[in-house]
Parts: C-alpha cells; sequence; structure tokens
C-alpha cells in the first residue's frame, strides 16, 4: 500500500495524461505501445471499442503513428501531474521569485548558530559558561561554518579550571554543549611526610581509634572545627623536648547535629482565579523586541505566566524569531484558618526536609528531634535537629592549616 | 474445407514440434535449474487470490474488454474470464490485470488442436 501510494507519487510529479482510444483495434494499439517501451496503466473498457488509459508525457508524444498504425482515435481527456501545474505557473515570476527567495532564506538563517543549549552543569552558573563560549566564539547570531568546535573545545579546557570535561556539536541551528564540572580532588599527603589528623567540623567524640600517631581527644569530648583529633608529633619516652613525626592515621567518628527550622502557618490564602485575563504579545526577531498593544493591567492580585514559542523546523534547526505572550491572570484572595495541628505537622515536615538536605552522604542520621518555639517577630515555629554520626577526621600537615 | 483441413494439420506439425522440443528443452533447464520461463518461452504467472493476476513473458493482447481477456504467449494462449477486468499496467515484459477473475484457461495448441481462434 505504501509503495502504491509512492508510485502515485512518482506519477504525479513525472506527470501523466488520461486517454480515450476507439477504435476496432484498440489491442493492438495497445501492443504496439507495450512493444515501443511506452508504459500505459488503468487500462479501462469504458463501453464497446472505446478504452481509457494513462501514459506518461514522453510516451503521449510517440503515439500519434501508433494510432495511425492501429487505425484509431485518441483524444486526450486530462492532463495532470507537476510539470503541468508548472507550465500553467510559467510566467507568474514573481511566484518564483518568492519560492526561491524562501528556500534561500531557509538556508542562509540556518547556516548560523541562533541557540547555545547547555547542558551537565550543575554549580556553574549557565550564564557564566555563555560567556565563557562567547568569548571563544560560540553564541547566538554567528556563522556556523567559521566555528571550529575542536578549537574551543581545547581552548576552554585550558582555560577553566572547574571543567573537567566539554562537548561542543553543532545540530542544524543549535550549538548542543555538555560539560562535566571538575570534582575538587582531596588533597592527599604522601604516606612518607607526618600530619595530624583534624576536625572538619564542630561535634562530639563517639569513637577514636588511632592506628599511627596519638589520640589528642577522648570519648564525650566536643571538639571545634580544626581542632587536632590524632597528633602525628609524639614526644620520646626519654626525652619530653624531643618529638618523632608520624603520618597519623585513624578512625573518629563523632556526634554532630543540624538544625532547622520552619514556621508553622496558621491561616492560609488561597488564590482563586476570577477568569478574568490579559494577554500580552510580544514578537521577538534577531534581539529586537516588538511589544504589541495590550489592555492596561488594571487588576489587584494577579498571577503572570509566560509562555515562549521558538519558530523551529524539527528540534534541531531554530530560528531566531520567537512569540512571547505574557498572560495576567486576575485572583481574588481568600484567607482560611488552618487546623493548629495539620498546621504544626506541615511546619514540622517543612523543616525536617531541610535539614536533612544539610547532612552529608556519609553521615547517619540516629536521632530526630522536634520542637515548636515561640519566636517574637516571626510567630511559632517548628525546629527539627537531627543528630548524626559521621566521621570527622582529615589529614593535615604537621604546622600546616 | 480443404484449406481448414490444411491449417489444422500445419497446426499439428507445429504443435509436434513443438512437444518434442519441449521435451529436451525441459530436461536441459531441470539439468541445470534455469528459469524455465525464459528458456522455454512460457508465461509465468502470479496471482493474489482472484483479483490480482501478474502475467510475465507474454506476446501480445488478442482480446481485451470487461469480461474477457485474451493474451498471446509462447506456446499458445491464456484466456481469463471474469467481471470488470482491468490492465492496470502493461510494458513489454508484463501485464498487470484486475478485477473479479472466474477463469482461467490455456488454450494451447498442443492439448487443444481443435480449438482455432
Amino acid at each position: 500500500m505504501k509503495l502504491l501510494l509512492l508510485l502515485r507519487l512518482w506519477n504525479y510529479l513525472r506527470g501523466y495524461v488520461i486517454i480515450i482510444v476507439d477504435g476496432f483495434f484498440t489491442e493492438k494499439f495497445i501492443n504496439i505501445c507495450a512493444h515501443r517501451n511506452i508504459l500505459l496503466w488503468d487500462v479501462k473498457v469504458q463501453s464497446d471499442r472505446t478504452l481509457t488509459m494513462r501514459m506518461d508525457i514522453k510516451g503521449f508524444r510517440l503515439i500519434r503513428p501508433i494510432a495511425r498504425k492501429a487505425k484509431c482515435r485518441v483524444r486526450l481527456l486530462k492532463k495532470t501531474g507537476m510539470p503541468f501545474v508548472l507550465n500553467r505557473y510559467r510566467r507568474r515570476k514573481a511566484f518564483f521569485a518568492g519560492a526561491l527567495l524562501f528556500i534561500a532564506l531557509i538556508y542562509v538563517l540556518s547556516s548560523f548558530i541562533w541557540n547555545v543549549e547547555i547542558t551537565g552543569n550543575k554549580k556553574l552558573e549557565t550564564a557564566q559558561l555563555e560567556e565563557m563560549l562567547a568569548r571563544n566564539g560560540i553564541k547566538t547570531g554567528i556563522l556556523k561554518f567559521g566555528v571550529d568546535t575542536d578549537n574551543v573545545v581545547s581552548k576552554i579546557m585550558l582555560d577553566a579550571e572547574d571543567i573537567s570535561w566539554i562537548s561542543i556539536t553543532i545540530h542544524g541551528t543549535k550549538a548542543k554543549v555538555q560539560v562535566r564540572e571538575r570534582i575538587p580532588v582531596p588533597e592527599i599527603i604522601p604516606m612518607d611526610e607526618p600530619c595530624d589528623i583534624v576536625a572538619t567540623k564542630d561535634g562530639m567524640i563517639k569513637n577514636v581509634v588511632a592506628k599511627e600517631g596519638i589520640e589528642a581527644v577522648g570519648q564525650g569530648d566536643t571538639v571545634r572545627k580544626g581542632q587536632v583529633l590524632i597528633a602525628g608529633k609524639i614526644p620520646l619516652k626519654d626525652d619530653e623536648k624531643r618529638f618523632k613525626l608520624v603520618h597519623a592515621m585513624g578512625k573518629i567518628t563523632a556526634r554532630t547535629w543540624y538544625e532547622e527550622e520552619s514556621p508553622v502557618i496558621l491561616t492560609e490564602t488561597e488564590r482563586l482565579k476570577t477568569g478574568k485575563q490579559i494577554n500580552a504579545h510580544s514578537l521577538i526577531l534577531f534581539s529586537w523586541k516588538i511589544d504589541l498593544p495590550h489592555r492596561k493591567n488594571n487588576f489587584g492580585n494577579f498571577s503572570i505566566n509566560e509562555d515562549r514559542k521558538r519558530l523551529s523546523i524539527g528540534e534541531d534547526l531554530v530560528f531566531p524569531v520567537e512569540w512571547v505572550t505574557v498572560s495576567y491572570r486576575e485572583e481574588k484572595l481568600t484567607e482560611a484558618v488552618v487546623n493548629e495541628e495539620d498546621a504544626k505537622n506541615a511546619a514540622a515536615e517543612a523543616a525536617y526536609k531541610k535539614a536533612l538536605e544539610k547532612v552529608p552522604e556519609n553521615a547517619k542520621v540516629v536521632n530526630t528531634n522536634i520542637y515548636y518555639v515561640k519566636d517574637e517577630q516571626r510567630g511559632q515555629l517548628a525546629r527539627v535537629t537531627l543528630e548524626c554520626l559521621e566521621d570527622i577526621g582529615v589529614s593535615r600537615k604537621i604546622g600546616g592549616n | 474445407m480443404a484449406k481448414n483441413s490444411a491449417r489444422k494439420k500445419k497446426s499439428r506439425d507445429k504443435a509436434e514440434e513443438y512437444s518434442r522440443k519441449k521435451g529436451f528443452r525441459e530436461k536441459f533447464t531441470e539439468l541445470l535449474e534455469l528459469p524455465k520461463e525464459l528458456v522455454l518461452n512460457i508465461p509465468r504467472i502470479t496471482m493474489a487470490g482472484n483479483g490480482d493476476m501478474m502475467l510475465e513473458n507474454y506476446k501480445g493482447l488478442i482480446e481485451y474488454d470487461r469480461a474477457r481477456i485474451r493474451i498471446s504467449t509462447g506456446p499458445g494462449t491464456v484466456k481469463i474470464t471474469g467481471m470488470g477486468l482491468i490492465i492496470r499496467e502493461i510494458t513489454s515484459e508484463d501485464i498487470i490485470i484486475s478485477g473479479n477473475i472466474h477463469t482461467l484457461e490455456f488454450l494451447y495448441a498442443a492439448n487443444d488442436t481443435e480449438h482455432t481462434g
């Protein structure tokens, strides 16, 4: 079926004619056509001695002698296909010029980069990356043929310390940039160099096991950030003034606390849409924005919603034409009183989530405390304290920081 | 009458010659596994139910109307009868017929010497 459709399309593009053949020897006419390599299709008997059939334009030019030979009368019934349509519009110069201009415009517009898409950055700002790319010649509005992506990649790799990998590919009018951020390498002190183990944060020591060096703190001690936990400087037994320096090693487990709070909201404002809406349209061509006139916004309370539509063919061929619709929807605010128990629970939940985000990956939460406090400025607060167990030791060179 | 019998005789001679030739050639093609329709000059017919039919390696169209089509091929005439028959495509190599095909007959000189038309 698909093939048949393709065949019909092909026939349409090449153009064909429908002819009526009548005479006594229509079979002879068909035979001669077949032998002279004129393709005939849809040969139908209309009435006695009359046939209709289709043939291509080239064949139609050759049938006059065949008709004479077969003593048939041939009449042209219909011309179908692209060549005839084009022939009809041959004199319309402006139409063809327009079509040509359209193709040229598509080609010209698609040879620029109109969109830089950056993915893979977590900590780095997209704007900062865009600026870095622009400095190396990748920004919207530049010719894509002049861009040497390999060169730009190697330049950025040399310049940017915090990028470990970058790939730039140009698809259509889009420059796709993928980056991977560098994870800072912890400073590793060689085994033969003496060091201490110090605390990375405040906490209460639960357990200290020194493999090398002297335990400087004991169980139950509270330590501050930077305090030495296992010392690599060991005083010699016979001489108090002389020391032996070692590479301290060991495991320190400490209790740490993470606290967060969230206000208990007893009244809730409900936003109900009244149904009134104002739409402000604007068109962005290249970088200039054309605002279309719209009604004035007289709403007391409203929400703003922005919708951007970019002209593109497929996903990769993006053009510098954008249609922006900003809609203002009027809203009516109504206050509703919330059940105190529910409000407290919601606040505790929010505080718990915030606190949990602060807990590092290697820490284990052992205790959760929730309590409510009155704050003079902010009213009632839900406070959540998470007690954790984690390793807080890190190596540091003796005398260093 | 005399003319008719002469024609019959000629037809019979031709048929005999054909069948003799066929015996040798058929064995030869079967031995070498050559495409039979080309070496023996016989039609190759492909049908999809009774609606579509493709006939390859034909000589010419003898008769065509909505109810009957006769096609001449190497060994004889192939006759198709049916309803609303149309020739979907015709080239020098093949002919595609569609419509409601009722019968397909092989009017070969070798097995029907009585047939004259």
